[in-house]
């Protein structure tokens, strides 16, 4: 696409994809941390208590921070084979795709804040050993489904204006899925 | 009557979503949401979230992104070199020659990866240009590498089983050790064949490699034995009970991590991309796990799979019958969707029919794995013949026919795993589990 470097709204949004993706990953990290600490502990006969619940937070904040820095490479998959084929009607495709899209993960965002709100306000507590208020890791999910919510639109209006989405067409090399 | 059209309209939707290009995760929600609507008066979105919020925070998954990121690291190092350097010596002498190590090789990736691709781009990076040199017929290069990279899905760890195992509840550990031996299996049939080509077309066969002294042999694979160490440790720990899925998935990326620097290939760039890559593989099949619990929710309303279930129990069939019925039912679906996907889409409706006629749950999940995997070479979408065609810039078409004798290859192991269901169920019923 003609590159509208220019807009700082752009560049807010890219950065705002990275960095949540970067989140992400440092979640993945702090998961291996809390499993080598939960072994050790078992190792020196004491216990991590709660442990496998908070790396159960952790992986689901992992899994949501990167939502929409997964959709920026590429890396969700999808039935390629009839938008492959639509040829001057891929456009069309790919802004149902996105309309789609982006409705659903708003609805799941909706519900995701109102689960918080809820878990806060009754004062939800997990039922495992850690004891944790739920909207706290609740919270990561809310986030990362807004964010997510916010490319799709964002490609979505591109699509509409510009008639251009930059997702890369998936790499089949990086695709480590299979 | 009018459930009869509510079914059908639900049907379509998931056919118009998934069809369309919606992506995976997300349309399953929808479909989800679809059937909440039209199936139930419960408010589809505070159900919704309960169900993905369990789903997706529960211990059992842990070990999912935790062997992902293993698998990367080591995808990031010279194991693609060592691999072949390693293997080749040992694999000489067989009749067949150095093809074996495409298939060995593959085996020993897919055992430090979940992955097909990883395992055929890894094999293959060094393995296609060395054995094309040699003159091996392009043929059996292609086609022996593209089956055996599907290993990769069936050898421990595999993220299809890890799916499963969530999906079903059901032990990730014995899952795993469930799958060594049908791995082995299969490995042995490849290799198998490539003997029996080797006899039957011996004009093809290129000139031996010169002799090497055993030394020499173990000087060539001194990098590749901690990488079997590796994996012996990882599924050893698992199979004495020493140690969870998710805690042999920790040693795996820590020991990962040790290799890599030993090798000197562990630089802050190739950590940060491994585990990037990691985030990014792991949130895609969250994704998919998230839209998918949402959806068994929303598929116990429309009473498919007890409509379905109570079907087959009135048609009295045999177990027989009926894996033959969902081989051919998850080949056709595996045409469209990958393995993931058809695995997460389908358990919903046909757990109920398998534990109606009494077919174990750990060997239905081998079996499933060893169509799915037989999805991955077949045309339109089969995956391995997408990652092979941008390798060798082969058309697909010619992969894909290579590839035919493997496909046949799996066949032949879905009818052993029938005739011999100990293969598969042998090693769990006998090792040492941990809760948890």
């Amino acid at each position: 696409m003609p590159h509208r470097a220019a807009h700082p709204i752009r560049a807010i949004l890219d950065r705002l994809y990275f960095a949540s993706g970067m989140l992400a990953a440092a979640c993945l990290l702090a998961l291996l941390v809390i499993v080598v600490l939960q072994m050790s502990a078992r190792w020196v006969g004491t216990t991590f208590p709660g442990s496998t619940a908070y790396a159960g937070y952790c992986m689901a904040a992992a899994s949501y921070f990167a939502m929409a820095y997964a959709l920026n490479h590429g890396a969700h998959i999808r039935v390629n084979l009839l938008l492959s084929r639509l040829g001057r009607f891929r456009r069309g495709g790919e802004i149902w795709c996105f309309g789609i899209g982006a409705a659903l993960s708003c609805y799941f965002s909706f519900y995701a804040y109102k689960a918080v709100y809820w878990s806060r306000k009754l004062n939800d507590i997990s039922q495992d050993q850690d004891a944790t208020p739920l909207w706290i890791p609740q919270l990561p999910m809310a986030i990362g489904m807004t964010i997510l919510s916010l490319a799709l639109l964002d490609h979505l209006v591109r699509l509409l204006f510009f008639g251009l989405t930059d997702i890369g067409d998936e790499s089949v090399q990086d695709h480590h899925t299979e | 009557m009018e459930h009869f059209a509510l079914t059908g309209i639900f049907l379509f939707v998931l056919f118009l979503l998934l069809g369309s290009g919606v992506w995976v995760g997300l349309a399953l929600l929808g479909v989800a949401f679809v059937g909440m609507e039209l199936f139930t008066n419960r408010p589809a979105g505070d159900a919704m979230i309960t169900t993905i919020w369990t789903a997706s925070s529960g211990w059992s998954l842990t070990a999912l992104p935790l062997f992902i990121w293993m698998g990367e690291i080591l995808y990031r190092t010279r194991l693609s070199a060592d691999m072949f350097r390693g293997l080749a010596p040992w694999m000489a002498p067989l009749p067949g020659r150095l093809l074996h190590t495409n298939i060995v090789g593959c085996t020993i990736f897919a055992a430090v990866s979940g992955s097909s691709a990883a395992t055929l781009t890894t094999v293959g990076k060094m393995s296609i240009p060395e054995l094309r040199k040699r003159g091996y017929p392009e043929h059996m290069i292609i086609g022996t590498l593209t089956g055996a990279a599907t290993l990769g899905l069936m050898i421990p760890p595999s993220l299809t089983l890890i799916v499963y195992g969530v999906t079903i509840n059901e032990s990730i550990s014995k899952l795993f050790i469930a799958g060594i031996l049908p791995g082995l299996v299969l490995s042995a049939l490849f290799m198998g064949y490539v003997a029996f080509w080797s006899f039957t077309r011996p004009h093809e066969v290129p000139p031996p490699e010169p002799p090497m002294s055993f030394g020499r042999k173990i000087h060539e694979a001194r990098f590749l034995i901690p990488v079997l160490l590796l994996v012996a440790f990882v599924i050893g720990s698992m199979y004495l009970g020493l140690a969870t899925a998710t805690e042999a998935a920790s040693f795996g990326v820590i020991g990962a991590l040790v290799l890599a620097a030993s090798q000197r290939s562990l630089n802050r760039k190739t950590f940060v991309e491994s585990l990037l890559g990691a985030t990014r593989t792991s949130c895609m099949i969250a994704l998919i796990l998230a839209g998918a619990a949402f959806l068994s929710l929303s598929m116990g309303f429309t009473g498919l799979p007890r409509a379905l279930a109570g079907w087959i129990a009135s048609m009295d069939l045999s177990p027989v019958v009926l894996i033959v019925a969902l081989t051919l039912f998850y080949i056709v679906i595996g045409m469209f969707l990958d393995g993931i996907s058809s695995v997460v889409l389908t358990m919903a409706v046909v757990e109920p029919m398998i534990r109606q006629v009494g077919i174990d749950v750990i060997w239905f999940g081998i079996f499933i794995v060893v169509v799915v995997e037989m999805a991955q070479i077949t045309p339109p979408i089969g995956f391995n013949l997408f990652v092979m065609q941008g390798m060798t810039k082969h058309e697909i078409g010619y992969v894909a026919r290579t590839a035919i004798p493997m496909f046949l290859l799996m066949v032949v192991m879905v009818g052993i795993l029938v005739a011999f269901p100990e293969i598969a169920t042998y090693l769990p019923d006998n090792m040492r589990s941990r809760p948890g």
